[in-house]
Parts: C-alpha cells; structure tokens; sequence
C-alpha cells in the first residue's frame, strides 16, 4: 500500500474514531429535544389537598347529574370526559346494594354521592370516591382516593392507596393502612395499629380517649433574644430544670423529667425526653429521638432515624400548628399532633407501653 | 521533578477518589433531607433582601414571583437592594414599593463599595428578623421556595441554608446546555452528598438564607471578600454554625449565555475561592474551632477546588518534562497499569458524576452532551489558572480587585 494513503488512512479512521463519541451529542445539540429546563415545582409547593384540590375541580362536572340525583333519589351512571365510567347515587345507602357486594371485587367506576355514602365490607375501590356528605367505609376495603365534604369513617383493616381528604373529622378504625396523604380540615383520629404516611389537620389524635386540649404557650419558635449553648459530647438536663437556651449538643442528650426548655433543641445523636418534659421551641434528632409521656412540644419536632411518641403528648398548639416528621415513628394512643404527622418510611399507632 | 509529579498525581487521584465518593453515596447511599417535611409551623418572620445592581431586565420578575410566595404576608418583608444601578432599576422597585408598599421597602444605594457583599452589608441597617434570605435579581422562586428556606432555621445548630439552583435558559446553546450539566453536578451530587455524609455544604450566596445571630457573631458580610457565599460558608463552620443544603428547594436562575461572560464569571468564583483558601485552609485543617474531622478534609478540599486547575497544568507539564528527559516515572508493567487504570476511571470521575446527576434528575437526552463538557472544563482550566495568575500578580502589586457583574440576557419585562 502507498504509504501516503495508509497514513491518511489511519488519520481518518483515528479521527473517525474520536468522533464517535461526539455524533450522539451532535445529533442532541442540533434536534434539542431534552432542553427545557428541569422542572422546577413552582405552584402547588407541595400542598397536601393538592389532589384532592383538583379532584374536586375534577368532579364539578357532575354536579348537575348529582343533584337530580338526590332530588329524584335514583341513581346514574356515565362517562367522564376522559373515558372514566361512574355511577352517581342519589341516596348514599345504595351503594350497599349496588352489584359490588362480592368479596375482593374491583370496582373501576368513579362513585360520587350526594347524601352520607355508605360502602360495603371486603371490596377494592379502584376509582376515586366523592361524597357531597360523609363516607362510612366497611372493614377491610381497599380505596384508592377518597373526598368527603363532611366526615369520613373507615373500618378496620380498610387501606388507602393514594390520599383522602375530609372537610370533617376523618377517622380509621383499628389495624388501617394508609399508605399516601391524608388531611382534614377538622381533625384526624387514628385507632391503634393504624399506619400512616403524611398526616395534616387542625389536630391528629391517636386513640379514642386522645383530647385536643389547648396550650396557653405563645413565645415565638425561633426566639432572637436566646443565646445558644453548645456542648460537645454528651448532655443531660436534670430532672425539673429550667433551660433559657437554644442548646445544641454534639452527642447525646437526656432531658429529665419535667424539665422545661425555653429555647430549641438539637442533639447530634440519640434524644430522650423524660416524662412530663416543656420544650418551648423546637426539637431537633441527627439519629433516634424518644419523647416520653406527657411531654408538651411548641416547635417542628424533626427526627433524622427513628421516632417514638409516649401517651399524652402534646406537639404544637390549636393556634400553632406544627409538624412532626422522621422516616420511622411510633406514635402510642393518646397522643395529639396540631398539624402535620409525617413519616417518610412508615408510621404506626402503636399501644401504650 | 519526578517527586513533585507525585504529589501532583497524588492530589489528583483524592479528588478523583472525593468525585467517586460522592457520586455512590448519591445513588447508593442514606439521603438526607431532614428539614424539607416541615410544612406546617408557626413561621417566623423573614426578611428577603434581593441583590440588583443594574437588573432592568429581571428584577420585576423576581419582585412579581416573591410577592406570590406561600408566607405569611405580614412576616415576610422584601428589600430590594438596588446597588448603585444606573438603568431603571431604581424605578421598577419604587414601582414596587408602590404597589406593595407594606411588603417591600426599597435600599437605594447610591454609593460606597462596589461588590455585593459591600451591598448586603449596607442594607443589614433594615433588617430586624432572625431568619434573612438572599436571592440574586435574576432569580424566580416557586411558591414554596420562601417557607422551604425558612424552615431549617428552626434547628439551632443552623447558621446558612442553601437551595438548588436550575437553569433557565439551559436550551439557547452550546454554553448553556453545558452550564446545565455542569450545575446538575454540582447540585444534584456533590452538594447533596456533602448533605448526606455531613460534610460542608457550601453557601451559594443566591437562593440561601442566614441566621442573623449567626452572621452577627461572625462579624457580618465581609465586604474585602470576592465570593461572600464561599466566605460565610467558612467562618460559619469555624464557629460552630452548620451550612444546610436543600436539593429540593429548587430555583430557576439566568446562566451566562456567552463564553465571555462566562469566563469573567468562573475567574471571579476563582479568584473569591482562593481568596478563602489563603485566608481560612490553614485554620480550618489544623486550627482549634468547633468542626469536625470530616469537616475539615472535606472543606480543605473544597477549599482547594479551582487551584487544582493551575496544578493540574503544571502537573501536565511536569509528566511532558519528565517523558521527554528519559524518566520512567514507575517501572515497567506497574507504570502501564497505573496510567491505563487512571485513564479508564480517574479521567471519568467528574463525567461520572455529571452523568449520575443528569440520570437523577430524570433526564434523558441531555446525558449525550457529556462528551462535549470536555470543552467546557478545557475553557474553564485555563481560565481559572489565569485567574490564579493575575491573583499572584495583584497582590505583589496591590492592585484592587474590580468587581465585573455578570451580565443578563433575558429581555426586560414589560
């Protein structure tokens, strides 16, 4: 071979070569077609009624057929504009004659109902649910999403897939899953057993004997006039002590028993508040955090591990809401969150130890 | 020259060794985002100073976008700080004021020290809330940014809060589309993974909050620094205070649009970064304060980041000195093994992670560009070692810094 053309050659294959890599990113900056910009949340900032907001937008155009509904007592069925099949009752009681009884039947109808819905035990609701008034849920359903303009009920050993939301008190009986959000514009109550997500309403009770009280507190969460004491390695404060300070603590921290603590807290490591302990403002866990019984807490209540929640604690007040959020918490029954309950893994009301 | 070569590829492989770190803990490891759940609380007030010198183009956009946060109105205050502007900036914020004109007080500054942080430290006069947020003018925060910002300072241990910044104008062109991924980077892992394995998280300046007991006992803005945010950053940590990263609290920004711009931009993050190696690294690694061990290797190396570029040429240059003298630098099968495996993993760690952040950022198409990024760093090695340079030579001349503003490309709002 010429040795002018193998040189050549191989300058053009050597080139050729370099370039490869390149023709996917040429063919990218020439079509554009991945460069709009990230998506940046910029509206809904993560509201909790989000889709309950918009389902109930949704359900607008059924209002009319809802209520020739309820002024005939009949019931209709259709479909939306989108293609979803629904069934809207007049009377809330038909649905627990409508042809759904059957154990573990699917049921992929939206089902709207002017008056207090009643449901069957042992179904799976796989469309969302609206009801103008309340929603008494059977044991062991299944629901997807459901949206009450009054209260909601679910029976024992019910589950949510997605979120509910309830202008009225909204409560799960024993041994319920609800797995996505949950808020009311009352309250929530959950039995024992239950396990949670993201909980939001003006007060979360766990346990029937649970009493939304009030607390007169109104020092503001994040006080400029307090110093910060930091301490490295581990703290305690003794029991019935009264702390001024913000107080952070690079190890581990033990609150005695009815202790009060002006300031916030943090801990780097494992916290433990003793029975009867006042945290005015907020209180932050780097690791595990375990509140003992009859605890009042003011502020955001953050755990980065786990979370345990004894009887009788109070988090935020009815003017103060607050939120409470770890990936695991334990919440025992008469425990009351004003505001936000979240765990990020798994939440349970578990009985008193 | 051999040995100085080795310190050289020694500090190479640890920022190649730091890359893979964080770029594994990314999509491997525990994420931490402690604070992003709290989303009911009795919110403080706020004071939002907004950084504008000569911002006609953007500023109403920022304006407009903040007057419709979820806060609360009446604990939110909003300070435009128009610094010595000579376009219509002074004008659109009174137009404001105007309209709002008990959530936004006008700083007018018409004169004093050019530079943001001179800026910011002037307009403190009218700031009397514990929590201050800081947004640069060509900035548009979500509805939810303010409440997101706001929320880490309920943690006592939290001095400084920084946000996820995203291009806007990421499409426009080759720069843009880079800048894009090099942020993604920068963001979606490495400032994520300091979060997560409680390293030092770095003030952006921009999309950011400060306690404001914190920056009082820290002596306020530091008006001599080029980059205030890598400034705050640091003497925070020398005094205890934690720097938080939310990569959720997410920003839409304006990224320069020309290399031009883009290269006075990267010279002065250059010249301000090295500023605060000189000032803080010896202390900071060595000295008695309140950081940790891991905070202090992993803020030496941050500090450390826009020298290795001069180094990494002189690095280069050594191994074509050392080639051409004849010096093995290792022996035989050791030598080919070393640089084939350097070559195959070490070259890769900062596309690597670019990568790994495009993919988390769900992306799809964009990753093709990757290759391309070697013109952007090829761009930016030498600007920011010419920026070392010219820094030698103005503090054995004592010439001042000038403070070049990046320049905008949106078009003004109407």
């Amino acid at each position: 071979m010429n040795p002018f053309f193998a040189v050549v050659g191989l300058m053009l294959l050597t080139s050729a070569l370099l370039l490869l890599p390149l023709v996917p990113a040429l063919a990218e900056l020439h079509n554009k077609s991945d460069a709009l910009p990230l998506n940046v949340i910029q509206q809904h900032a993560g509201e909790i009624r989000f889709f309950a907001d918009g389902f109930r937008s949704y359900m607008k155009g059924l209002q009319p057929a809802l209520q020739e509904c309820v002024s005939s007592g009949a019931h209709a069925t259709g479909t939306m504009p989108d293609g979803s099949e629904y069934v809207v009752l007049g009377r809330g009681e038909d649905a627990l004659f409508l042809p759904f009884r059957e154990q573990n039947e699917v049921h992929p109808v939206i089902i709207a109902s002017g008056t207090d819905l009643l449901l069957p035990s042992g179904t799976i609701f796989s469309k969302d649910i609206y009801s103008a008034a309340s929603v008494i849920g059977g044991t062991k359903n299944r629901y997807r999403a459901i949206l009450a303009e009054k209260d909601i009920r679910l029976g024992r050993e019910s589950s949510v897939m997605r979120w509910v939301h309830a202008v009225g008190e909204f409560s799960a009986d024993p041994a319920c899953r609800l797995y996505g959000r949950v808020s009311s514009e009352t309250g929530i109550r959950l039995s024992s057993e239950c396990s949670f997500l993201r909980l939001n309403a003006p007060y979360i009770a766990i346990g029937p004997e649970a009493d939304p009280e009030q607390n007169p507190s109104q020092a503001p969460v994040i006080a400029t006039t307090q110093p910060r004491l930091f301490h490295d390695g581990d703290f305690e404060i003794q029991a019935g002590a009264v702390f001024q300070d913000n107080l952070v603590v690079r190890g581990r921290l033990r609150i005695g028993a009815g202790a009060r603590v002006c300031g916030s807290v943090k801990s780097e490591k494992g916290l433990v508040l003793e029975p009867g302990v006042s945290i005015e403002g907020s209180l932050i866990s780097a690791s595990i955090m375990q509140i003992g019984h009859d605890c009042r807490i003011r502020g955001p209540v953050i755990a980065e591990r786990t979370m345990l929640i004894q009887a009788g604690t109070r988090c935020g007040t009815p003017h103060n809401p607050t939120t409470v959020s770890a990936p695991n918490i334990q919440v025992e029954q008469d425990v009351v969150v004003f505001g936000t309950l979240w765990a990020r893994e798994e939440g349970q009301a578990v009985e008193g130890s | 020259m051999i040995y100085v070569l080795y310190v050289i590829v020694s500090v190479i492989c640890i920022y190649t060794a730091r890359h893979y770190w964080f770029t594994l803990n990314r999509l491997f490891g525990f994420q931490r985002h402690p604070y992003i759940d709290i989303d009911t609380a009795d919110w403080p007030p706020v004071t939002v100073l907004v950084a504008a010198h000569n911002e006609e183009k953007v500023v109403a956009n920022i304006l407009s976008a903040l007057m419709t946060v979820k806060y609360p109105e009446d604990k939110m205050l909003v300070i435009p700080v128009n610094d010595r502007s000579t376009d219509r900036t002074r004008e659109i914020i009174d137009e404001f004021v105007e309209r709002f004109p008990t959530r936004i007080r006008a700083f007018h500054r018409k004169e004093g020290k050019g530079g943001k942080a001179a800026a910011l430290k002037d307009a403190m006069e009218l700031v009397e809330t514990e929590v201050i947020l800081i947004f640069d003018a060509d900035y548009i925060p979500g509805a939810g940014l303010v409440r997101q910002l706001t929320a880490p300072f309920f943690d006592p241990e939290v001095g400084g809060v920084m946000g996820r910044v995203v291009p806007m104008n990421c499409g426009t062109n080759l720069l843009t589309r880079l800048l894009d991924l090099e942020r993604s980077g920068g963001y979606q892992v490495d400032q994520q993974a300091r979060m997560n394995l409680r390293l030092v998280p770095q003030h952006g300046g921009t999309v950011a909050g400060v306690r404001l007991s914190a920056l009082r006992e820290i002596g306020g803005w530091n008006d001599t620094s080029l980059t205030e945010d890598t400034d705050l950053t640091y003497r925070l940590l020398l005094h205890g205070w934690k720097t938080v990263y939310q990569n959720r609290s997410e920003c839409y920004e304006e990224v320069p649009e020309t290399w031009p711009v883009r290269i006075k931009q990267i010279k002065r993050w250059a010249k301000g970064h090295n500023q605060a190696m000189v000032t803080y690294g010896l202390h900071l690694l060595l000295g008695r304060h309140r950081a940790s061990l891991r905070e202090r290797i992993d803020g030496t190396l941050l500090l450390g980041v826009y020298i290795m570029a001069p180094f990494t040429l002189v690095g280069w240059a050594l191994a074509l000195g050392v080639f051409y003298q004849g010096v093995a630098p290792l022996h035989g099968i050791i030598a080919i093994l070393s640089v084939t495996a350097y070559a195959a993993i070490g070259n890769l760690a900062a596309f690597f992670e670019i990568a790994a952040a495009v993919r988390l950022d769900g992306s799809r198409k964009r990753v093709c560009l990757v290759p391309f990024l070697i013109l952007g760093f090829a761009v930016s090695i030498f600007a920011v070692s010419w920026a070392a340079v010219s820094q030698v030579k103005d503090a054995l001349t004592g010439a001042e810094f000038h403070w070049d503003k990046t320049e905008r490309f949106r078009k003004a709002a109407s």
